[in-house]
């Protein structure tokens, strides 16, 4: 080999093949610790929220639970109107609140 | 008993959302300039390679919850093909879509060594499109979203994922800046 030939300059750690990794200030376990930690937070945290606020009105689904209180319910309400397709007979409503001949308890005021 | 179910449901599918940021972030950071100085960091690699082990339960917890609970009226089909439900069709078949996407991206990483490296890349990058069906998920018929302190926390850490993202699809797309 020729004495003068150009030598290349040596692959840099940090880009070569062999490349190390270091552990960082943090070690792995710190930060899988760490992940852990904060994805439990969140679910106690979102669980004690949900716990909290139950109903929520203004809720973006909200699955329709109308026959299944019907179905439930059938033989107590008499005034449930319940959307059915197979039944073709007319729903009937009448009101559940008689009046009474008894003295007021409260008294409402009206403006 | 469906109010307890109910509930898990709601804190699951949140815990899943933070989990799988988590995963995304310790993905894609260190492979952005901000945070290229975690590049080389052995420890945010463990991260991301161990991040299943908290996503799965999360996501796992979420979907047995809304399948006990009887209110929700989830059937097992509903949890693999999307658009089923006989309500919000289009928000839980989002949360479906990036389910599906997720058993993806898992079973093509732990098939890596069968794959050639540039075939299982382009699997792992549907991480991202269910990164994005799954905020889509959350904010179409997450019911916590409505209060203002989960709905910032979920948007901005969402903000956050997305430049890292936009900005490695923007380095990937300008090669020069990288040998810059």
């Amino acid at each position: 080999m020729n004495a003068k030939s150009p030598t290349l300059p040596p692959i840099p750690a940090k880009t070569g093949p062999g490349r190390k990794r270091s552990p960082g200030p943090v070690p792995a376990w710190g930060l899988k610790l760490g992940g852990v930690l904060t994805t439990l937070a969140v679910f106690l945290g979102s669980f004690g929220y949900a716990g909290a606020h139950l109903y929520v009105t203004n809720a973006p689904l909200r699955p329709a639970t109308v026959a299944r209180v019907a179905t439930t319910d059938a033989s107590t309400a008499s005034a449930t109107a319940v959307p059915s397709t197979a039944n073709t007979t007319t729903t009937t409503l009448t009101s559940a609140v008689r009046t009474t001949t008894r003295s007021a308890v409260t008294v409402t005021k009206s403006s | 008993m469906d109010l307890v179910f109910w509930e898990i449901a709601r804190a699951s599918g949140l815990a899943a959302y933070a989990a799988l940021c988590i995963s995304v972030l310790s993905g894609v950071a260190p492979r952005t300039q901000a945070l290229s100085f975690l590049a080389h960091n052995r420890a945010v690699r463990a991260l991301h390679d161990w991040t299943p082990w908290i996503v799965i339960p999360a996501a796992l917890t979420h979907i047995v919850a809304l399948l006990l609970d009887a209110t929700a009226r989830i059937g097992v089909l509903d949890v693999l093909v999307p658009f089923l439900t006989s309500y919000g069709q289009l928000a839980i078949g989002l949360g479906t879509i990036s389910f599906d996407l997720l058993i993806v991206v898992l079973v093509t990483t732990w098939m890596r060594r069968r794959l050639s490296n540039n075939a299982w890349q382009w699997w792992h990058r549907v991480s991202y499109l269910g990164f994005v069906t799954m905020f889509l998920h959350s904010m179409l018929s997450g019911t916590d979203l409505t209060s203002p302190v989960i709905a910032a926390l979920s948007w901005a850490s969402a903000i956050g994922i997305g430049y890292y993202a936009l900005e490695r699809l923007g380095r990937a797309l300008n090669p020069a800046r990288i040998r810059a």
